[in-house]
């Protein structure tokens, strides 16, 4: 109770001091850190764990990218923008940015596209519905490495299931995962597998939350098919496919799993995304200044693009 | 203010639960260290066929040492390829380990002064043998005069054969030169198996030894590449058009290329001695010889795992005694009637039980003709990812050898610094 009625009072004052009215002095300081500590207390361990393994590290790669960093050397050379200019130059950086911009746009297209055409199909809560859906979601739940490590079994053009059912049909295998034409399409057909029932799930529940009387009133305004999705259902749900838009661009700007179990960037550094150059110029290369540079530059680019997604849904909520 | 209070309990109660246990494992540390034997950790990446083997060398090792004991932690290669180098060069991390199983790491290591030079050197009884252990690995491991790894193993490449495929094309016997190699590999080429299974990439390199065998190479001894020069063109050519040709498959993984042996679609297979349980396992009539002879005469490919220990280690001498054992007579013979791999030493040849193994002495026999691959050159790591894998896979398929070859010199050049 007492908790309640200090925070109030404090939210009044804090009111009446953005009005103008003078603010009151003496007493206020003291109250204020009583009120403050126990707040601080209370996230002090997540904001210990926030500014060790988080924020620290963010700084610190910052640091070592403008050096040539080697882990614990006495010494390290000072390259000062050297590392970004070199990978501003280098070929392999703008093939892993094509590859990884290429992944995140296509995996995000389609799976929205089938997360709301599953989530769409699949609403009612029949027994069989329940079943399918089940079957569209495990996936998700599955590690990336198992499931990178299965497929790529299924896809082996020798001794795999897929290339056993394309002979038995009088096909030739296919090298999905050996050749650098089909390596980055089928990785992505395997994320957008793996992912998609995710994003029916978050679509669905917002489906779910349509009021049914807009429906109602837009059929009586003759309103049918695609303009009952494109004028009722698709502005209702909004907020749900920013949060699933901005989720899966993020993850798929950093997807590194999948392509390190699947191909491990190639064949031909086809499938190299910015992740899978950054691990290896920093662990098999030994090269962390340069892999912090390739770390700052994925980090600005999503926050990049975060922002301008975070503004084009807001732009059109005010619209 | 009760929330306050209620906050300070919590967080006081949590932090008094952590000190605990804190404190809980720093007795355990230091009473086992006080009264008990010296305890030595050791870190590898041998989490293949051969992983067995190693821990029956561990155990055998424990059980005749009271005063010391060895942990193995296995782990795959690419895990320790990320701690190690913090752990080491932080001045933490186990007392041994074999930091990768390209003999080339040495030098990383050696850069951040995270390894131990080996001192406890001779023929005695604790003393590492450096005399008798494989020349290569000593030069490898060997840097201005000072021993900082001895062999985890030694292994060559052989030629594996599926007999019944053989048998079913007619050849008797498996090839043995060049020449004979690429004709029988045409020749057995057809009704959905290849005459040669060969891995690109991810893999203990089997393209040197097709090169070598033309008399080619990758990097001279000036560090500059020499894959552009005309012989190499010529057989990088050769041996890409065979690929084409469908003689081999295009792109596979090492782990890709063994499926394949395994499951009798390839005749034949250039492979270490690791392979051979799970061939015999899959249920293939397994024969193994020795790479053809090439046109400058015997070569294969060797490989070895450095065997290192932590600079910072508290017990360097002990963990250059458990060196010295592993490299030992005993320990060296247990462990290649284990695993197959010939011995780290040369003064086994002669052993009669060893001679006496099929695979361990198919494999030692090649250890005269082993070359390591890319062996001294500079940025040996990134000059296979950045430079020779990608050449391989682009002329593989179908790329103009002479223009893929002037683009991976370009670009082994500058990685290794060479002043052409």
């Amino acid at each position: 109770m007492s908790t309640t009625s200090t925070a109030s009072a404090s939210g009044a004052r804090g009111v009446a001091r953005r009005g103008g009215s003078a603010p009151d002095t003496g007493t206020t300081p003291r109250r204020r850190r009583i009120r403050w500590q126990p707040a601080w207390l209370f996230m002090a361990p997540s904001l210990t764990i926030i500014a060790v393994f988080i924020a620290y590290p963010i700084v610190e790669s910052f640091r070592y990218s403008l050096y040539d960093w080697r882990v614990g050397a006495d010494s390290q050379e000072w390259l000062g923008l050297g590392n970004y200019t070199e990978l501003f130059g280098d070929e392999r950086f703008w093939n892993a940015l094509r590859v990884t911009v290429i992944f995140a746009v296509a995996s995000v297209a389609l799976q929205l596209l089938l997360g709301y055409a599953a989530a769409a199909a699949l609403q009612r809560d029949g027994w069989f519905n329940r079943v399918v859906r089940s079957a569209f979601f495990f996936p998700t739940v599955v590690a990336l490495a198992v499931i990178g490590l299965v497929w790529r079994f299924l896809l082996d053009p020798q001794i795999g299931l897929v290339s056993g059912l394309i002979e038995r049909f009088g096909g030739d295998p296919v090298q999905w995962l050996q050749d650098p034409a089909l390596a980055l399409p089928t990785v992505i057909f395997v994320s957008v597998w793996k992912n998609v029932g995710f994003t029916m799930i978050i679509l669905l529940a917002a489906l779910k939350g349509v009021p049914a009387q807009l429906y109602e009133a837009a059929r009586l305004d003759g309103a049918s098919g695609w303009r009952l999705t494109r004028h009722v259902t698709l502005p209702s749900i909004r907020p749900a496919l920013l949060f699933a838009t901005m989720i899966m661009t993020i993850n798929s700007l950093q997807v590194f799993d999948l392509v390190y179990v699947m191909t491990n960037g190639g064949p031909l550094f086809a499938t190299d995304t910015l992740v899978t150059m950054m691990f290896r110029e920093g662990f098999e290369n030994f090269r962390i200044g340069y892999a912090s540079a390739i770390a700052w530059v994925l980090f600005a680019l999503i926050l990049l693009l975060s922002a301008l997604q975070l503004k084009l849904f807001r732009y059109r909520d005010v619209d | 203010m009760r929330a306050t209070r209620a906050a300070l309990l919590a967080i006081g109660t949590a932090a008094a639960v952590t000190l605990a246990a804190c404190g809980g494992s720093d007795d355990d540390g230091g009473s086992g260290e006080a009264a008990g034997p010296v305890a030595l950790t050791l870190w590898t990446g041998f989490t293949g066929g051969d992983r067995a083997a190693y821990e029956e060398l561990i155990a055998t090792f424990n059980e005749t040492h009271d005063d010391i004991q060895v942990t193995m932690e296995v782990q795959p290669w690419d895990t320790i390829a990320q701690t190690l180098p913090s752990a080491w060069g932080t001045g933490q991390g186990p007392d041994l380990a074999t930091p990768n199983f390209d003999p080339n790491v040495i030098g990383r290591y050696l850069e951040t002064d995270s390894l131990l030079a080996l001192d406890a050197v001779g023929d005695g009884e604790d003393q590492i043998n450096v005399d008798q252990l494989a020349p290569a690995a000593v030069e490898a491991f060997t840097v201005d005069g000072e021993l900082y790894a001895v062999p985890a193993n030694v292994a060559t490449l052989q030629l594996y054969y599926n007999k019944a495929l053989f048998a079913a094309a007619g050849v008797d016997a498996p090839p043995a030169t060049v020449d004979d190699f690429r004709a029988v590999a045409q020749q057995l080429t057809g009704d959905g198996v290849y005459g040669l299974s060969l891995a690109e990439r991810e893999t203990i390199q089997m393209w040197p030894i097709l090169q070598w065998l033309d008399g080619g190479d990758i990097v001279g001894d000036d560090n500059c590449s020499v894959l552009d020069s005309p012989e190499n063109i010529e057989s990088l050519t050769t041996w890409a058009q065979l690929v084409q040709d469908g003689v081999a498959p295009v792109g596979l993984t090492g782990a890709e290329s063994d499926a394949l042996f395994s499951a009798g679609q390839a005749a034949m297979q250039l492979n270490g001695p690791w392979a051979a349980p799970g061939y015999t396992d899959a249920g293939i009539d397994l024969g193994v010889a020795p790479v053809p002879t090439g046109v400058d005469g015997d070569v294969t490919l060797a490989s070895t795992v450095p065997l290192a220990v932590s600079a910072n280690t508290d017990h360097p001498e002990e963990a250059q005694e458990f060196l010295a054992w592993w490299t030992g007579v005993d320990a060296q013979k247990q462990f290649a009637l284990a695993s197959g791999f010939p011995p780290v030493r040369t003064d086994l040849a002669d052993d009669p039980e060893l001679a006496a193994n099929d695979v361990v002495s198919a494999f030692a026999a090649a250890l005269p003709s082993g070359r390591l691959y890319l062996q001294g050159v500079p940025n040996a790591t990134e000059v296979d990812a950045e430079g020779y894998v990608p050449l391989i896979g682009e002329i593989t398929r179908g790329e103009d050898v002479a223009g893929a070859a002037a683009a991976a010199t370009e670009r082994i050049d500058a990685i290794t610094g060479c002043q052409s």
